[in-house]
């Protein structure tokens, strides 16, 4: 929220803000023939790995778009640059993208830390923004489209199967900040929705390596299956001390495997019997993806040495291809119509659509920004093969039913949680 | 002193006696044509946004708020001797600390008192940390330790304040996420008179160059460096800085004077830990955002790679060195990037070890640029002299 | 909940863990006073160079963790004679310019961190251009120990005897061997160990080396165990530092002394509290405490203690 004494001086938009009256300017809008998208993407520092193929698969559904005649006959113009997985260089960065270069669209960003740090500059310049990592959830902003899974539609997916194939005790183990802590309590919420309760939760720094005695605690406390939320490459440790140390628990993750390809790194049977609750990953059995001629094919050839096609890049890819449809829809590229073209509910797909590799259809949901995504329970064997379970489409829920956000009738921009709306949670 | 000085005193008498108290051994630029110089740049960095191919000036305002928190470090270890990695644990303090006071508070007064708050939470930190090290008899190498395992306690525990539980009044801490809603940075006393300095771009019409839009946070940043720097040369060429020269020279010896040494260290370290709290505070205001990244070793090591690049014992050095690394820092880009970084750290650091700004200075003094023929020449500096580094 | 037989492990894990973080930049910090900020860096290569050893080359696991820490033997032999000493700039410079280009980095504290943070950019991002953000890694050898319900890796246990085990190599090759015996004089007094004899350039040079190969060790050591991306070095650092100078000026027994201090506190206090974090920041606690009242470390306290009861005699 910008709280706080009035704005004097003049507001930001996508043509106003600094240009110096007496000099040029550094950047060029876009003109009636382009299109300027800004992706700034991690592609060094600590979320590489997961980051660089979201800038990939940007690049992929820009060239796509361009071979085809580009965005209402508009060719698009990409503008990057490599943030370093610095939130300092992620605020400069975008400041230069929307005031300088004057892009009419910006994906940005793996972290929430990342979000949180550049929405300052976002609500301020009132900037058409996608942020497509699976996160928490409960963001209800005005001119974001926070477009990755949820943790309820993730934890949604994976939880209700496991509860059914192995018994109501849970045992959580999440990395100790937010992400993991709000994962924890939405794991809470759907125990109880499921008839299943948490007999133990752990919470591990992100720098910690050493698991010893989390895999201690898991046995003391012999659950049925463990939810693990770890994040980050000091986390990747845990699965092969547990392979290690011999615990065989089924494991249901919504962050492992989708993203940083945990079962093509370590040797097998460290990620066996995990099972990974997300909307995608390169393996997903969907006619559009995994085809002749599908999406990992199409992402391959452009980039044949990309070590692994992750849950972020389909989502970078079909938000561009949404963002193309709302901006032919709202016959033209200024950000407030089409921000008002996308709160009128974009679908993408059928089944051999290729802009919708996770399957079927997708919706994005104009009252909350967000996307009722395709949801699938993937399971790695003792040789890391990756076989399906099942998979639902799952809708928003939190935003739409249990906080009523509605953008199209009212701006705002706060993030919900779940500690607020569920006794559950607490 | 020689003749020109005498001949500056005759005529301007009350400014020459202003320039004793910024003169001395232990700064760079004692000498006329110094000041002229540095006037001409304080001239191009009063009018900067409104120079050609030039924004607001916005981006400018970061690296002299960094320069702020590379100011506190050069008082702390070039003119004191302590080598602190624990800056930004103040720099941080000050920033969390205007972002929880501000946002409890958030109109005019209540953020102007944020202000001090923070400045106050540096300082406050600093004398704790350095009562602890400095009356505990911790030395040298030690405290530089103490300070860098401050920072690792202070990211692990900052890194887990997500939710409700960690709130102060009406600021949630954020955890990893950062603490959001920071109120817009607005001066003054509400009802009396405020001015918004943050995303209040405005027009501005000045002779000569006519209207143009400035960011007036990229003044304030300005005002904070330029007042920073003076008053830290006014302080270490005083008495009070040749005790902190002393100590960093030898401190027993000057402990055997008489000095109480620990009380000395304590005072600077406490300042630096004000100034390094101002520069938080700065930073959290200007990015209307802060998250514990500010505790992290490879930020904690900037200030000390600003510091050794510009010179450990030049103010000057200190400003130019942040400014310019952290400049080239965000332009670079591309694959190589990082490596080229890395290499000129590398090349500096080794071939030029007492720093950028005092070479440039020997340089000038040696070859006599100005022809200052009245000042006395610097002792060190002999006129055969092969321009050998100095390893102090 | 406190069981005894878990406490003991993971009391031997982090003791392992801590005593390898540290087992390099002991020996270099300790003897040449220079502190290597790319320590972790150093472990990287080390990590990296036993996993490729497996997954290239098809070597056994013990002969790709010599590889491994060969490598960083070699490349920190390389970057001691360039940057440390300048050996290399300085010959060539003697050779074109008539005169040395630079000043060796020995005792200089904070330029020798600003030299080797520069270094540690160098190397990761190096890494990263020249092996991608990952690369597949090693199974963790050896399987597990079962006791009752519960079980614990075995290779993580082992671990704790190999630490021990480079410990008591360290102290025999800086009390029994030629070169130890010259290393310990030049620490001492340098003008009088160069005054009878010794080189101490080839000390320095050699204890670099040696202190590089140990990191590398450590890096294919635990190889097996990480997640292989360019900036696994980083979790090492903190433990290092701390470990180093609270362990005090005795190399072997200071790295010990404090291997067991810290890791004692971390392991009980997250048990106790059924939280790594807390167990973490306990471990930080500690540290600032030793080194607030023992302001020499562990060993440096030792020996004063030493010192005066002799002349109380």
């Amino acid at each position: 929220m910008i709280a706080g004494a009035g704005v004097a001086g003049c507001t930001g938009g996508p043509d106003g803000g600094s240009e110096s009256a007496s000099g040029g300017t550094t950047g060029t809008a876009s003109s009636a023939d382009t299109v300027k998208i800004g992706v700034l993407e991690d592609q060094s520092g600590n979320f590489a790995l997961v980051g660089d193929p979201k800038h990939k698969a940007s690049m992929l559904a820009i060239q796509e778009i361009n071979n085809n005649g580009g965005i209402g006959g508009r060719e698009i113009e990409p503008v990057t640059r490599d943030p370093q997985s610095d939130n300092q260089r992620y605020q400069e960065l975008t400041r230069d993208f929307i005031n300088e270069e004057d892009v009419d669209v910006l994906w940005a960003g793996y972290s929430s830390a990342t979000r949180e740090a550049i929405r300052p500059i976002i609500n301020r310049n009132e900037q058409l923004y996608f942020y497509t990592t699976q996160y928490e959830g409960g963001v209800c902003d005005s001119t974001t489209f926070a477009c990755g899974p949820t943790a309820r539609q993730q934890l949604g997916s994976v939880l209700p199967y496991l509860r059914e194939e192995f018994g109501p005790e849970i045992y959580t183990i999440a990395a100790d900040y937010n992400f993991g802590q709000l994962s924890a309590d939405w794991v809470r919420v759907l125990a109880d929705e499921n008839d299943a309760e948490v007999v133990g939760e752990e919470f591990i720094p992100l720098s910690e390596s050493s698991f010893g005695s989390v895999i201690n605690n898991i046995q003391d406390a012999d659950p049925d299956f463990v939810m693990s939320m770890l994040v980050g490459a000091n986390h990747t440790s845990f699965y092969e001390q547990k392979a290690s140390a011999g615990l065989e628990v089924p494991i249901g993750t919504s962050t492992a495997m989708a993203q940083g390809y945990e079962h093509r790194r370590l040797d097998p049977p460290a990620m066996a019997n995990i099972y990974a609750g997300v909307n995608y990953m390169e393996e997903v059995p969907t006619e559009s993806n995994t085809g002749d001629g599908g999406f990992a094919d199409r992402y391959y050839e452009k980039y044949p040495d990309a070590p692994y096609l992750n849950e972020e890049a389909e989502t970078n890819y079909f938000t561009t291809y949404m963002y193309k449809q709302a901006v032919e829809q709202a016959g033209t590229i200024e950000q407030p119509e089409v921000i008002e073209a996308l709160e009128s509910g974009i679908s993408l797909g059928t089944e051999r659509a290729p802009e919708a590799p996770e399957g079927e259809t997708i919706e994005l949901d104009g009252a909350t920004h967000h996307v009722d995504h395709h949801m699938w329970v993937l399971r790695a064997d003792q040789e890391h093969n990756i076989e399906e379970i099942t998979n639902r489409k799952i809708p928003e829920q939190f935003l739409s039913e249990t906080v009523g956000c509605d953008l199209r009738e009212e701006d705002e921009q706060t993030q919900y949680t779940p500690r607020d709306y569920f006794e559950e949670a607490e | 002193m020689g003749t020109t000085a005498d001949s500056v005193r005759d005529r301007f008498g009350f400014l020459a006696g202003i320039r004793d108290r910024f003169e001395g051994p232990n700064t760079i630029g004692n000498s006329r044509p110094f000041w002229i110089g540095f006037a001409a740049v304080l001239a191009v960095l009063a009018v900067y946004p409104f120079l050609p191919f030039i924004g607001t000036g916005s981006q400018l305002s970061l690296f002299l708020v960094l320069a702020v928190l590379g100011l506190s470090l050069s008082l702390v270890w070039g003119y004191s001797g302590v080598l602190s990695f624990g800056q930004v644990v103040f720099f941080g303090f000050g920033a969390y600390t205007f972002g929880v006071v501000s946002i409890n508070f958030p109109d005019a007064t209540g953020i102007t008192g944020a202000v001090v708050a923070g400045v106050l939470a540096g300082g406050l930190g600093a004398a704790l940390m350095g009562y602890f090290m400095f009356y505990g008899g911790v030395r040298d190498v030690y405290v530089t330790i103490i300070t860098l395992v401050s920072t690792m306690v202070m990211l692990t525990f900052m890194s887990q304040t997500a939710g409700s539980a960690w709130t102060i009044g009406e600021a949630a801490l954020g955890g990893f996420n950062g603490m959001p809603d920071i109120p817009l940075l607005t001066l003054g006393i509400e009802g009396v008179f405020t001015f918004q300095f943050v995303f209040n771009e405005m027009q501005v019409w000045l002779p000569l160059f006519g209207w143009n839009e400035i960011d007036p946070f990229y003044y304030l940043s300005l005002v904070a460096v330029v007042g920073t720097y003076f008053g830290l040369r006014a302080l270490v060429n005083s008495d009070f800085g040749r005790v902190m020269v002393a100590v960093r020279e030898d401190e027993d010896r000057t402990r055997m004077f008489g000095y109480d040494v620990k009380r000395a260290k304590l005072l600077v370290f406490t300042l630096g830990g004000a100034l390094a709290g101002l520069a938080g505070v700065l930073y959290a205001a200007r990015n209307v955002y802060i998250d514990p990244t500010v505790f992290e070793l490879w930020f904690a090591t900037l200030p000390v790679v600003w510091v050794s690049v510009g010179g450990r014992k030049s103010l000057l050095g200190a400003v130019i060195a942040t400014v310019s690394i952290e400049y080239f820092r965000l332009s670079i880009g591309g694959d190589w990037a990082l490596v080229v970084l890395g290499a000129l750290l590398l090349v500096v650091i080794v071939a030029l070890p007492g720093g950028l700004v005092p070479w440039v200075d020997r340089q000038v003094r040696r070859l006599d640029v100005f022809g200052e023929s009245g000042e006395a020449p610097d002792p060190g500096d002999a006129p055969d002299a092969a321009a050998e580094v100095s390893d102090s | 909940m406190v069981n005894g037989l878990n406490l003991a492990f993971q009391f031997l894990d982090s003791f392992a863990f801590i005593v390898l973080a540290a087992a390099g930049l002991a020996i270099i910090f300790g003897i040449m006073g220079v502190i290597n900020l790319a320590h972790g860096e150093f472990i990287l290569m080390g990590a990296y160079g036993t996993t490729l050893a497996v997954t290239k080359l098809g070597l056994p696991l013990p002969v790709a963790m010599g590889v491994g820490a060969l490598v960083t033997a070699g490349f920190g032999l390389i970057v001691e004679r360039t940057i440390i000493s300048g050996f290399v700039p300085n010959w060539l410079g003697q050779r074109t310019i008539g005169r040395d280009l630079i000043d060796p980095l020995y005792d200089r504290l904070a330029d020798s961190m600003v030299a080797t943070f520069g270094l540690s950019l160098i190397m990761v991002q190096g890494a990263r251009i020249l092996f991608g953000n990952s690369i597949e890694t090693v199974a963790t050898p050896l399987g597990n120990v079962a006791y009752g319900e519960f079980s614990y890796s075995t290779y993580r246990v082992v671990l704790a005897g190999v630490s021990i085990a480079i410990l008591v190599a360290v102290y025999y090759l800086f009390t029994r061997t030629d070169y130890g015996m010259r290393a310990r004089a030049t620490i001492q007094d340098e003008d009088t160990a160069k005054a009878l004899g010794v080189d101490t350039e080839r000390i320095y040079m050699t204890t670099f080396a040696v202190g590089s190969g140990l990191a590398g060790l450590t890096g294919a050591l635990f190889a097996p165990v990480l997640s292989m991306q360019p900036t696994l070095g980083d979790q090492f650092l903190v433990e290092a530092f701390v470990a180093v100078v609270v362990g005090g000026p005795s190399v072997v027994l200071g790295t010990a002394l404090s291997g067991g201090a810290l890791g004692l506190v971390n392991a009980t206090v997250t048990n106790l509290l059924d939280s790594t974090t807390f167990g973490r920041i306990g471990l930080l606690v500690v540290a600032i405490l030793a080194l607030r009242f023992l302001p020499e470390g562990i060993t440096g306290f030792i020996e004063r203690i030493r010192a005066r009861r002799q002349e109380g005699e």
